[in-house]
């Protein structure tokens, strides 16, 4: 049993770094009502919970009772979730807090958090650059030290793309793992929620609190929540994969010395590493940039001023009304998914794009499973092309921002698990390393991962 | 693959949102570099790959086909107001007002 007074102690603490690092906009919620609710929530945590007194962030696009969820997005400004998402009510009961709702791209779409209705989130260690995104304001959090922990969501790498940017861990779990109920829906067949830490083990804890069978959600897997592996002594029986097409000749000169390095090591720890071939990589961004809105255009059409947030009146006639109020509430970017989503499922385009797409998410399903059934373990690449950009760089084109997530969104298509953890660094910004595991088997990831991170000199430069 | 104006506007229209009139060139213009970059899926499948569907065995997809709703009564027996297959309700706004009109 803790000490019961050390999650007030926490709260106040808390509360207090989130005021004093407004500065990097990645908490939406106001100082005041934050602290009020910690306080509260400090009260009511069990002392005998698995992550008594911890803070943690959450993603503004999962539903908590404490705080608005309003994903970032006008149409929601103001809006109270009558329930929360299960991952949040787990971390409850394991007595955790609520630290806030974190600032993330508009419904989680973009890679930057410069589409968020509410300004970008600011990078911690150069305020010039970008965090990442869409779950930018939980990485930036977390990486800032105001919280150990934070939630994000991922349905292209939200969560270990901007984990990459900002030096710290980032954890995607298998499609199934963790219950998607109360999480905002995007893209539901690529949606999971992740977890920011300042460490592999602090994100893998709370994976392990938060995941495990749902009834709430039919496509969560009826399985046990997570064991934390043990810290292993050495990679000795590991087959680590790298896929060639993961460097490619213009990756950034310093991420592949980074990558590089934590392979030598990888290897000097007994990991028998292996070059492999994922021949449908270079289709993935074309692949998930159909698929993605084609989801995202039928999800949000539930947006339309009569159910939920603000309504803009002055409509003649409620088709008007749904009209307006979704013109002037979404934003530029979700906006050109929604017509993007809405043309490739319309009649004609269907079968060129939507089902061209499905198909060939297929194929890329398939190329995992053919090199992990050739006895390889895991995988390893770069999580991102470059470290963090610089606000503004890539606003004004789409597709060039959409290739920020060339490394990730391979492992959302096939619903497979992922994390990203820092390997060194270029220039003073982070650079991350991606593993990849087979479904379900995070335990063997996470494994590599505690090993890799005890040796890599994650804040040396490469 | 050039989108025209006139397709913003239509594709505006299917999915409830209005488009800023000074807003369509760019628009058009920006997907049509989305709908480029992604049409380079062309060729590449094969017609016998199967759509992947994540999620658990236990969790299919059903088929994607119209059934006849199973009501015991038609719904125009129950509704104060049907025509053409359309449930007729007060105009928005006007619900509590005096005049009971519909249209």
């Amino acid at each position: 049993m803790s000490d019961p007074n050390e999650a007030l102690v926490n709260a106040k603490a808390v509360a207090e770094r989130i005021t004093k690092t407004r500065r990097l906009n990645a908490c939406l919620t106001p100082p005041k009502e934050l602290r009020a609710s910690l306080v509260q929530q400090a009260a009511m945590a069990h002392p005998s919970g698995v992550l008594y007194g911890m803070p943690v962030g959450v993603k503004d696009n999962i539903c908590t009772l404490e705080f608005t969820t309003t994903c970032g997005s006008r149409i929601l400004e103001g809006y109270r979730s009558p329930y929360e998402a299960t991952a949040v009510a787990r971390l409850k009961t394991a007595g955790a807090l609520i630290a806030g709702k974190s600032n993330c791209d508009e419904f989680a779409m973009g890679s930057s958090t410069e589409h968020s209705a509410y300004g970008r989130a600011v990078h911690p260690l150069d305020k010039a650059r970008v965090p990442g995104g869409s779950s930018g304001g939980s990485a930036a959090l977390v990486a800032a030290g105001v919280v150990p922990a934070a939630l994000g969501s991922e349905t292209g790498g939200s969560v270990r793309q901007p984990a990459s940017f900002c030096g710290i861990v980032g954890i995607k779990p298998t499609y199934g793992r963790v219950s998607r109920y109360g999480l905002v829906a995007f893209g539901s067949s690529l949606d999971q929620i992740g977890v920011f830490g300042r460490s592999v083990h602090d994100a893998a804890r709370v994976l392990s609190v938060i995941s495990g069978r749902d009834a709430r959600d039919t496509t969560c897997e009826d399985r046990d929540p997570l064991r934390l592996p043990t810290v292993p002594e050495s990679l000795q029986g590991f087959v680590i994969g790298v896929p060639r097409e993961y460097f490619p000749t213009d990756l950034d000169p310093g991420v592949r010395r980074a990558c590089d390095q934590a392979i030598r090591m990888m290897r000097d720890l007994g990991a028998a590493i292996r070059e492999v071939s994922l021949p449908h990589t270079a289709y993935a961004v074309p692949t998930y940039y159909i698929i993605a809105p084609a989801e995202a255009s039928s999800n949000l059409a539930r947006y339309d001023g009569a159910r939920y947030g603000p309504r803009f009146n002055g409509s003649t006639d409620v088709r008007a009304l749904y009209r307006e109020t979704r013109g002037q509430g979404f934003g530029a970017e979700v906006r050109r998914r929604i017509l993007v989503g809405t043309y490739v499922l319309s009649s004609g385009y269907y079968d060129a794009y939507y089902r061209k797409a499905q198909q060939m998410r297929s194929l890329i399903a398939q190329d995992f499973r053919n090199v992990f059934d050739r006895g390889v373990d895991l995988l390893f690449t770069p999580t991102t092309p470059t470290p963090a950009f610089k606000a503004g760089e890539k606003i004004t084109d789409p597709v060039a921002m959409y290739l920020s997530d060339i490394f990730t969104v391979t492992a959302n298509l096939a619903g497979l698990p992922a994390l990203s953890l820092p390997i060194g660094r270029i220039k003073g910004l982070p650079v991350g390393g991606q593993l990849i595991g087979q479904a379900f088997l995070e335990d063997e990831m996470l494994e590599a991962a505690y090993a890799l991170e005890r040796v890599v000199p994650a804040a040396g430069e490469v | 693959m050039s989108v025209s104006r006139e397709e913003v506007l239509k594709i505006a229209q299917l999915a409830e949102l209005h488009v800023e009139e000074d807003r369509l060139p760019e628009l058009a213009e920006q997907m049509s570099r989305i709908l480029d970059y992604v049409a380079q899926l062309a060729g590449q499948t094969s017609e016998t790959a199967k759509p992947f569907i994540p999620g658990p065995d236990a969790l299919r997809f059903r088929v994607d086909e119209v059934k006849p709703s199973p009501l015991a009564f038609g719904p125009d027996t129950f509704a104060p107001e049907f025509r053409d297959g359309l449930f007729l309700v007060p105009k928005l706004g006007q619900f509590g007002d005096d005049t009971g009109e519909s249209e």
